[in-house]
């Protein structure tokens, strides 16, 4: 009887850290996939509704200059950047419940007032879980190495 | 009866307002202290505080490179201890519930040609508010200010 309940109480524990690793597997999937969603379309489509619903209002942006962007000036750049193209690579994230960070490379290429610039780097993006879904909080670009 | 409603409404909403305001104040004063606490335990090399602000799981971007806990302790352990070599400038903590943003810049000094540079940062450092750990350090980096 002993026995029985041993197994029984393994084969609970056992089930119940699988189906927590399927369920951090699909919200790892969704933050990659918010990623792409922001940076890879929402930018380069200028689509600022997108943006706009990805972003908490008290969002925050530090670039790799060091300069401080609120939500409403990142999309105010975004709206006024003549091309924006980003490319991202290398992403990994780290979830700690309703919170998560997502780190991985960037590329952005682009044109703003007629000017061509590139940038390059690494991002650390903190996300945390609103209602249903997940908002960016914060995002910090570093330049290379 | 509707004055003793507005009383009992002017009583019972403000209630969790405030509650809410002094939860992250108080988080606020913690995060605070504990940023200066990294850095000073940094300057003394003390991988032993550093260890219980760190969470595990840290992702941590120096000069642009990420770094594990693990590394960036071995790191701290085998440098020369030093003093005032970072001086915050300023810092403004936004709690978000259980998780906190800290953005804020710092200068460091670097032993740079028999001289000292002066570099500034500015950082994004996240925490998280973890039951038995209380606020801990998951995330962190800087990217240097352009003049």
């Amino acid at each position: 009887m002993k026995s029985l309940a041993c197994i029984l109480l393994i084969a609970c524990t056992c089930l119940v850290a699988y189906s927590q690793e399927g369920a951090d597997r699909a919200t790892q999937s969704k933050l990659i996939a918010l990623e792409r969603i922001g940076k890879l379309q929402a930018c380069q489509n200028k689509d600022i509704k997108t943006l706009d619903s990805i972003l908490d209002e008290d969002f925050v942006h530090v670039d790799e200059q060091g300069a401080v962007m609120t939500k409403a000036q990142l999309l105010s750049f975004v709206q006024s950047a003549d091309t924006l193209i980003f490319l991202t690579d290398a992403m990994i994230v780290k979830l700690h419940g309703d919170t998560a960070i997502v780190t991985g490379l960037f590329q952005l290429k682009g044109a703003a007032r007629g000017k061509p610039f590139t940038k390059q780097g690494r991002f650390v993006d903190t996300w945390i879980r609103k209602g249903n879904g997940w908002v960016a909080i914060a995002s910090l670009s570093t330049p290379p190495v | 009866m509707r004055f003793a409603l507005y009383c009992v409404l002017l009583c019972v909403i403000p209630a969790p307002i405030l509650a809410q305001d002094s939860g992250n104040s108080a988080a606020e004063t913690t995060i605070r202290a504990l940023e200066r606490e990294w850095v000073e335990g940094q300057s003394r090399n003390d991988t032993r505080v550093l260890d219980l602000i760190f969470d595990n799981n840290l992702v941590y971007v120096e000069y642009g490179r990420l770094v594990s806990k693990g590394e960036y302790l071995s790191r701290i352990k085998r440098d020369i201890p030093l003093t005032d070599t970072i001086s915050f400038e300023g810092m403004t903590v936004h709690v978000f519930g259980n998780t906190a943003i800290v953005i804020g810049s710092y200068q460091e000094k670097q032993p740079h040609d028999r001289r000292h540079e002066l570099k500034r940062w500015r950082f994004i450092d996240t925490w998280v508010y973890k039951n038995r750990h209380g606020w801990t350090l998951v995330a962190a980096g800087s990217s240097p200010i352009a003049h």
